[in-house]
């Protein structure tokens, strides 16, 4: 193969990997906060979790969009297959998506506030399932004929491994969610959201050890993959440095600080997200469909690079000046305009 | 209910229903941003508080619209993969990159800086606060852009042809600039910002007509006015190089938008049907009410076609669209609700010019007010009837004359596609009504004026009358 032909699309799954990367951290801790917003026990402090995101969850959604895009374009074939195999997944999240989105804005407005704040924590909690499922499902492998196209059943992204993955992701939207709030609040909602950061750090580490075990035993491809050198090093090394961060997690919410549990819940997060990628890669519709098979035409791969790779930086700053405008601790619970 | 076992029908029903349902509420956000730019650099230009407010009402019913429209929006990119696969597998080379600039260029852009826009009025300086604005709207606005882009490149389809059943692009800037790309974007922007400006207007009227905060709801009248004397005729002379465009590369669509069914030989006269009532078996329509020599006033400005009109029977019926009626009259619906805007339009400004729009004397111009109050929905009606009849006129193809929408539609199980269009059904229909519900509170409520200026000086005194523009440069303040 050219280099160019082996390039691009390397260079492309970096690009989606960033995307979904910035996703899964930036609405993992949105989805946490409106699962965790079930839980809250006064409407005022429903209030602080609504108005902490009520500025940035929209743009976090859209690095979604994005990669739902630069997916579509940069590899057809797995934007196709993927999306059709995981029918019900998808229309979870998306049913999702629809309440969570439309509860800021008539939650604010409705005297009787209960439908929209459950309308927002269980569509928080069905965006989540659904992204869980879907994960699960694309890792447990999906059956194609020798063209790609999708040719299993409605319910294949179902086993015993995507549930544990979707419980799994859930616990560690709930932790990135809690310990986000730990930034952003003070308090007694504060110290609440420490507790709830201490028992999902718990959870969220019993189900990666539950992936970890299983995920060799039951799925093939990573098998291999798993036990072949070099990778075994890299693996062996993923879940040391992991137990690593949790332990350093566990202190800095014993020690109260404020922004050292977000900052180790992200690295977490990347950890469990470059030990994916190295499973996954260079497959990118386990285990039949290499990158290389689903990238869209040379040209098109180079004409969006040079439009949206310019890009990137420029919605990485005008997205983190976003932050900056609203940094500090929220203190009321009045999100409207 | 054999359509219930047909994954193609239960799909397009689908996604018209996403499509129609999203479409209501971008069609407000992107006029209605641009709206705010213009109220918020008056405020920055004469420091009247009045604009201010009109920034932050209108934001009010701007931020609860674009809540929905992101909701609905998103269901749609995915819909692509999920029951599309083989129009995305096809097409993505072009397509799906057009959606990917979309997301990163516009969208993203509109989104990172709504927080701001919505939020930060004290949290930034009023200058940065403008930058938000506009790049607020100017995002809303690239989206239409690149929507609009991609949808004109499945009307006539350029750059590149289809190879074993993949379009293959060969020049992307050719594909970006098909042949419809112009004028449908043009239509398009002109189509939510006159949308937007007629339901301004008609929520003003609405505030007029009761007599509350007659200088406020005068003040936007009139922008909505003044706005709409350019947008208006504008609109309908850019449509009509839309319909020329049609007729000249989509000869299907052009017949059913006409319901012609004969062909009209070159050299000879048109007539232009106002209402018919199109029969599909039989092929003909059944009753017809025309204007002699109308349709090539219509389509060339002469009474006599220099090309042939041809009628829907020079296709096979497979080769054609099938819904004639549904395209012949959302046609007819949009055409004259954009000339009811500019004739709307012509009336008030008679009336501004004979000096009856003053605040005192606009609320005794009740047939006025309320024929604005009648206009504010009808622009979503136009904009919704144009879609169907582009893309109801395109079938059956998905890509015109290339990729057929049967060939386009993923093989997923009906059941699964029953469930989720029941849902959709179920949950939209609740958004709609919420909207509605909560909308018209937003509106009874009226603009809070006593709401302190960001930045402004607490005691310059109560009346906004007797405020004096602040003069000094920006940094001064």
């Amino acid at each position: 193969m050219e280099t160019l032909d082996l390039f691009l699309p390397q260079v492309w799954f970096a690009i989606l990997a960033l995307f979904l990367f910035l996703y899964v951290m930036l609405d993992g801790f949105d989805l946490g906060v409106g699962i965790l917003s079930l839980t809250a026990s006064t409407e005022e402090r429903r209030g602080i979790l609504m108005t902490s995101l009520s500025n940035v969850w929209d743009a976090n959604e859209t690095w979604l969009v994005l990669m739902g895009g630069a997916l579509f374009g940069a590899f057809p074939l797995a934007y196709a297959t993927i999306l059709s195999a995981l029918y019900i997944p998808i229309l979870t999240m998306v049913f999702g998506f629809i309440f969570r989105a439309v509860a800021f804005e008539f939650r604010e407005h409705a005297n009787r506030k209960i439908f929209w704040n459950y309308a927002f924590g269980v569509g928080s909690f069905l965006a989540s399932l659904g992204q869980g499922f879907a994960l699960g499902g694309v890792l447990g492998g999906i059956e194609v004929d020798e063209l790609g196209h999708f040719t299993g059943g409605t319910w294949d992204w179902l086993s015993p491994q995507s549930v544990l993955v979707a419980l799994t992701l859930i616990q560690g939207y709930v932790l990135i969610g809690s310990t986000y709030l730990v930034l952003k609040t003070e308090g007694s909602l504060q110290a609440t959201h420490r507790k709830t950061a201490r028992i999902a750090a718990v959870t969220t580490l019993v189900g990666a050890v539950a992936i970890t075990i299983s995920t060799p035993i039951f799925v093939q491809y990573a098998r291999q993959r798993l036990f072949d050198p070099p990778f075994i090093y890299i693996f062996a090394a993923i879940p040391l440095i992991g137990i690593f961060l949790i332990w350093r997690l566990w202190v800095s919410l014993y020690r109260e600080r404020d922004v050292a549990p977000f900052v180790l819940t992200i690295l977490i997060f990347l950890l469990t997200f470059v030990g994916l990628a190295l499973v996954v890669f260079p497959f990118i519709i386990p285990t039949n469909i290499t990158i290389y098979q689903a990238a869209a035409s040379q040209s098109s791969l180079v004409f969006m690079l040079i439009f949206i790779g310019v890009l990137i930086p420029i919605m990485l700053f005008y997205n983190i000046y976003q932050y900056v405008v609203f940094r500090g601790k929220v203190t009321s619970s009045y999100y409207g305009e | 209910m054999e359509f219930l076992q047909d994954t193609l029908v239960l799909s397009r029903m689908q996604f018209a229903l996403t499509a129609i349902f999203h479409m209501l509420w971008p069609i407000l956000t992107t006029g209605m941003a641009i709206y705010l730019v213009i109220v918020e650099g008056m405020w920055l230009r004469t420091r009247n508080p009045d604009y201010y407010h009109h920034a932050r009402f209108w934001a009010k019913l701007y931020v609860l619209n674009f809540g929905i429209g992101v909701a609905s929006g998103v269901p749609m990119e995915f819909q692509f993969g999920t029951n599309w696969g083989p129009f995305s597998e096809a097409v993505g080379d072009f397509f799906g990159s057009i959606l990917g600039f979309e997301a990163s260029m516009a969208f993203m852009l509109e989104a990172g800086f709504l927080g701001i826009m919505l939020f930060g009025w004290e949290r930034v300086p009023p200058i940065m606060h403008y930058l938000a604005t506009i790049m607020v709207a100017f995002g809303a606005n690239l989206s239409t852009f690149w929507i609009l882009t991609a949808n004109s490149w499945m009307q006539t389809p350029a750059g590149g042809e289809v190879v074993d059943g993949k379009f293959v692009v060969s020049d992307y800037f050719q594909a970006i600039f098909n042949p419809f790309m112009i004028n449908s974007v043009a239509h398009t922007f002109l189509a939510t910002l006159e949308t937007s400006l007629f339901v301004i207007g008609g929520i003003s009227a609405w505030y007029l007509l009761r007599g509350r905060h007659p200088q406020f709801f005068n003040r936007s009248l009139k922008i909505a006015l003044a706005a709409t004397i350019a947008v208006a005729p504008l609109q309908i002379y850019v449509g009509h190089l839309n319909g020329e465009q049609v007729y000249e590369r989509q000869p299907t669509k052009l017949a059913a938008m006409e319901a012609q069914w004969e062909t009209i030989p070159a050299g000879q006269t048109a007539p232009w049907s106002v209402l018919a009532l199109p029969n599909v078996a039989a092929e003909r329509n059944d009753w017809e009410l025309s204007i002699p020599n109308g349709l090539g006033y219509i389509l060339e400005l002469k009474p006599t076609l220099s090309k042939p009109v041809l009628g829907l029977k020079e296709w096979q019926p497979e080769d054609r669209p099938a819904m004639v009626g549904l395209v012949y009259y959302a046609f007819r619906v949009m055409v004259g609700v954009g000339f009811f805007f500019a004739a709307l339009m012509g009336v008030t400004v008679i009336q501004w010019l004979r000096g009856k729009l003053s605040p005192e004397e606009i609320g005794q111009q009740r047939l006025l007010l309320w024929s604005w109050m009648f206009a504010g929905p009808l622009g979503y009606l136009a904009v919704e009837s144009g879609w169907v009849v582009r893309c109801v006129g395109r079938q059956p193809w998905v890509v015109y004359g290339q990729i057929r929408t049967a060939d386009a539609v993923s093989n997923v199980p009906p059941g699964n596609v029953v469930g989720s269009l029941t849902l959709f059904i179920l949950v939209y229909s609740l958004l709609f009504v919420a909207a509605l519900y909560f909308g018209s509170r937003i509106i009874r409520k009226g603009p809070n004026l006593d709401r302190p200026v960001p930045g402004a000086i607490r005691d310059l005194g109560t009346n906004p009358a007797e405020h004096s523009p602040d003069s000094r440069p920006a940094e001064a303040k």
